[in-house]
């Protein structure tokens, strides 16, 4: 196969329509009046050989669609994708020759049969020649730490166990191209850990991965580059250096504002938009949240140690207090915030 | 047990079934169920009565209700599938839900209720009750519809009534069963078993005569036998109150013996499961 | 070669996967038995005169109930494996998560089916060996050698239902209440079949949907040629009408199934939207 990028997608784009039409209604050829939903808004992206390229976004934001039409298991509406050169329109048999995909992890195995029975049975799906079968499910289920509960029922795996049996699963076409989706849902921080670990390894072996998550650090960690996806859109793709450079700072002040003296019952609230007038003269305000009569600030600044004097200086003049400054480093977290608006867990 | 917790368990009770009615209407095909089956597998087997008797050979025929008592095998076999029905839906329903409780991993929550252990025992057959009558009225219709055979009328009321007295003898088997196969594994093969034993045991599709003996036995102690019978009874043999009162009186009898058997098999499970934990696990 | 090693490692995984709840095997092997075939020879023989059940000697031209019972159920065994073994698991898998795997393969999606099939003859075939066993030894089954000339009609029935089962995969991976659905369907279509009793005693509208079955005439020549029964048309021409219906319905249901496999693609799966 020649050096084409692992995956190039130009103007991709999947509506769906919500419900379904009689057979009445197709008969008598009536106008299909379903409404539609654009899950995913003609995207286009590249991912490179040998890199892992990570897909972020909220839930419903249109990640797994992508993904579900890059393995040829859901039909574009319109658009290209490629594979490693090859449409997955014309192509898709090929495709799934050469692609290795984890798309819902521990729900796709059989809980009756051992590891080893469940990959040998996929190792026929995949056309893995006979004689390099066992080979290959060898290797796979060391590549995953696996080896030493090959042969024990999957019912008796833990989730995590699962997870990675599922990856195994995902390796043994030997593909130059792994596609992940959400591999680390659901698995506590040290199986997590261990999942990121073997795809760091695939990368080590010349693989090409392309993985979604909604967990920012797991993107931060692991990927060389990252698309952020929002409502079927990319609204950024980059590296994660890149990205929070974008946002044009080093720091993220997190401020919890209270008005001094007491709360009267019955009255609106303080008036926060002076307070808040005089903050953004110190930084960009990324978000504000009213809360209980208190003011929650999240700011990009160029430096804390500028940033919290003055805004305890507005503080003072509006007659309110700081209860709470938090400064931490910018992430991801922070970059989709300044895009989108919305935090990704929201 | 004093007056307070007995309010809270009759409540608790109610909610039980309620909750059982609340998932059945979720599945609307099981009204249409309803409708189908308890009409066209009896159906089948009339014709397949028809197949056997040569298309009413009088010497068949005969054979026939020397056997059974009665030449009219529509309403035979349309009374034991009847029966068939219930025993589907009692096993199903109740006779499965504590099971299902412990897959889905809710008993264990139901049990840190202070209601009685008893509740999600007893609770769930009350609803089957309601389908009971529903499946007989369907059955009368059927018959009607497909076979052009009016019911008569005091016959049917003396069947009706029959299944009334049935009722708690039924709903104690059911709760037998229920507590029973919390025990064991598989729900499906349990209830096709149990099923398809109580079908062979009771008559329902044959004369109880065409059973060897030690099964003619061992049907003399279970509801359904009786109830089939006093139905066939009432329907075919124009059966009167006082032909049916020892049919009834031995239904109550075994009310009584399977209520206790359900009770104390679900209380030795119960104190087991105390012991291992094995109630909230699956 | 890689599509049949992978037919065959489908069926492998169902037999291991079945084999795993013991229950379900003997529930698969017995039911028939305690839940069709035993209570059908007790009605039957509730009808004999001097142990001969002369009625349905009348009917169809012998008097052997057992022979009529046990070939209806392998009948009707034939057709379950298709709807429930072949089709339905389909469905199944889809709730459990484990059809979406084998649809990132490089398998062709016919195969899956074909994959199925073998899995469930398999266990189609264990079960008939076992209940037509208990029906020699205790009920007196016997058949006339020519049983073995009604093979070729058995071999079209299998392709046939391999057909009909590719339109129920169809179906079940599309409509909502496929459990509903295919319990019907299936009791409906062995009972039209003959497996219980002669089609003839179909009221006459039911009897032209009899005729289209190609399972109908399997199973008259199957009957025919074990037990000497009265046929319901010259056997050559059921042959016919055999090839005919299973040349007619294996590219039915595979282009049928081809196109929820497309709508499946276009639209997403069931659960998506």
């Amino acid at each position: 196969m020649s050096q084409a990028p692992a995956v190039e997608v130009t103007g991709l784009t999947k509506v769906f329509e919500k419900g379904r039409r009689t057979i009445w209604q197709r008969l008598r050829r009536e106008p299909d009046k379903r409404e539609t939903f654009v899950a995913v808004k003609g995207i286009d992206l590249r991912v490179e050989r040998g890199e892992i390229f990570g897909v972020l976004g909220p839930n419903g934001a249109g990640k797994t669609t992508t993904l579900r039409m890059l393995a040829t298991l859901l039909e574009p509406t319109s658009g290209e994708a490629r594979i490693l050169g090859l449409d997955v329109k014309t192509h898709p048999r090929e495709i799934r020759a050469n692609l290795g995909a984890m798309l819902s992890g521990e729900r796709s195995l059989y809980w009756k049969l051992t590891a080893r029975e469940n990959l040998e049975y996929f190792a026929a799906l995949y056309h893995v020649p006979p004689r390099e079968t066992k080979g290959r499910i060898d290797a796979a289920l060391v590549a995953v730490k696996l080896a030493d509960r090959a042969d024990d029922y999957v019912e008796r795996y833990s989730t995590g166990m699962r997870q990675r049996l599922a990856l195994a699963r995902a390796l043994l076409p030997d593909p130059p191209l792994v596609i992940l989706d959400e591999p680390t849902v659901g698995l506590d921080p040290q199986a997590a850990r261990d999942l990121r670990d073997r795809v760091r390894e695939l990368k080590r072996q010349g693989r090409t991965v392309l993985l979604t998550t909604h967990y920012m650090e797991e993107a931060d960690q692991l990927c060389d580059r990252i698309a952020i996806i929002d409502h079927g859109e990319i609204v950024a793709l980059d590296t994660p250096a890149a990205l929070k450079r974008r946002i044009r700072a080093e720091e993220v002040v997190s401020l919890e504002i209270g008005m001094t003296g007491e709360a009267v019952a019955g009255t609106p609230g303080p008036d926060w938009a002076p307070m808040l007038a005089r903050l953004a003269r110190a930084a960009v305000i990324a978000r504000s949240e009213r809360r209980n009569g208190t003011l929650a600030v999240t700011a990009h600044c160029a430096s804390a140690r500028d940033f919290v004097p003055a805004a305890f200086d507005a503080a003072r003049s509006e007659g309110a207090t700081i209860q709470h400054v938090e400064v931490v480093p910018v992430s991801l977290e922070d970059v989709f915030i300044s895009l989108t608006g919305r935090a990704l867990r929201e | 047990m004093n007056a307070a917790y007995l309010a809270g368990d009759l409540r608790a009770l109610r909610a039980a079934g309620r909750k059982e009615l609340r998932t059945i209407r979720r599945y609307p095909t099981s009204f249409v169920g309803m409708i189908f089956w308890p009409v066209m597998l009896p159906a089948v087997w009339v014709l397949m009565g028809q197949a056997y008797s040569g298309g009413g050979d009088p010497q068949a025929l005969q054979a026939f209700a020397d056997r059974a008592g009665t030449t009219g095998i529509t309403v035979f076999v349309f009374v034991g599938y009847a029966m068939y029905m219930w025993l589907s839906s009692l096993l199903w329903g109740p006779g499965t839900a504590l099971r299902q409780e412990q897959i889905r991993g809710s008993l264990e929550a139901v049990f840190l209720t202070p209601a009685s252990r008893l509740v999600p025992l007893f609770g769930p057959p009350l609803t089957n009750v309601i389908w009971v009558f529903m499946n007989l009225l369907v059955t009368g219709i059927g018959v009607w519809l497909l076979f052009g055979i009016v019911l008569p009328l005091e016959g049917a009321l003396y069947a009706l009534g029959i299944t009334l007295v049935g009722v708690p003898a039924m709903y104690a088997m059911g709760s037998l069963f229920g507590a029973g196969v919390l025990r064991f594994g598989e729900i499906g093969p349990a209830v096709q078993f149990v099923r398809g034993s109580l079908a062979l045991l009771c008559g329902i599709t044959f004369p109880i005569v065409m059973l060897p003996a030690w099964a003619q036995a061992a049907a003399a102690v279970m509801p359904p036998t009786y109830i089939v019978d006093g139905m066939r009874s009432a329907l075919l043999k124009g059966a009167t109150f006082a032909d049916l009162a020892p049919v009834a009186g031995t239904l109550l009898v075994l009310a009584i013996a399977f209520g206790v058997l359900a009770v104390v098999v679900f209380r030795w499970l119960e104190a087991g499961a105390r012991r291992s934990g094995m109630l909230g696990r699956y | 070669m890689d599509e049949i090693r992978a037919a065959l490692a489908l069926a492998r995984k169902d037999i291991r996967n079945v084999s795993r709840y013991r229950f379900v095997v003997a529930s698969q092997i017995f039911t028939p038995l305690y839940q069709g075939v035993l209570p059908a020879l007790l009605f039957g023989a509730a009808f004999a005169v001097g142990g001969r059940v002369v009625g349905l000697e009348k009917t169809i031209g012998t008097a052997d109930l057992a022979g009529f019972i046990f070939l209806g159920g392998a009948m009707s065994g034939l057709v379950a494996t298709a709807f429930w073994a072949m089709a339905m698991s389909f469905r199944n898998e889809m709730e459990a998560g484990t059809l979406e795997p084998t649809w990132l393969t490089p398998t062709s999606r016919e195969t899956l089916v074909i994959g199925r099939a073998l899995g469930g003859l398999f266990w189609f075939l264990l079960g008939q060996i076992v209940i037509f066993a208990i029906g020699i030894l205790f009920f007196g089954l016997r058949f006339r050698p020519e049983l073995f000339y009604a093979t070729p009609a058995m071999l079209l029935a299998v392709l046939a239902m391999v057909g009909i089962a590719y339109l129920l995969a169809a179906l079940v991976l599309v409509i909502k209440e496929a459990n509903f659905f295919i319990d019907t369907t299936n009791f409906l279509f062995a009972t039209a079949s003959g497996v219980a009793f002669p089609v003839t005693l179909l009221p006459g509208v039911l009897q032209p949907v009899a005729f289209a079955l190609p399972t109908t005439y399997a199973m008259d020549i199957l009957r025919q040629q074990a037990l000497g029964t009265r046929p319901l048309f010259d056997p050559a021409l059921e042959y016919v009408a055999l090839a005919v219906g299973t040349v007619v319905v294996y590219p039915l249901g595979l282009w049928a199934y081809r196109r929820a496999d497309r709508r499946i693609r276009v639209r997403g799966s069931l659960n998506q939207y």
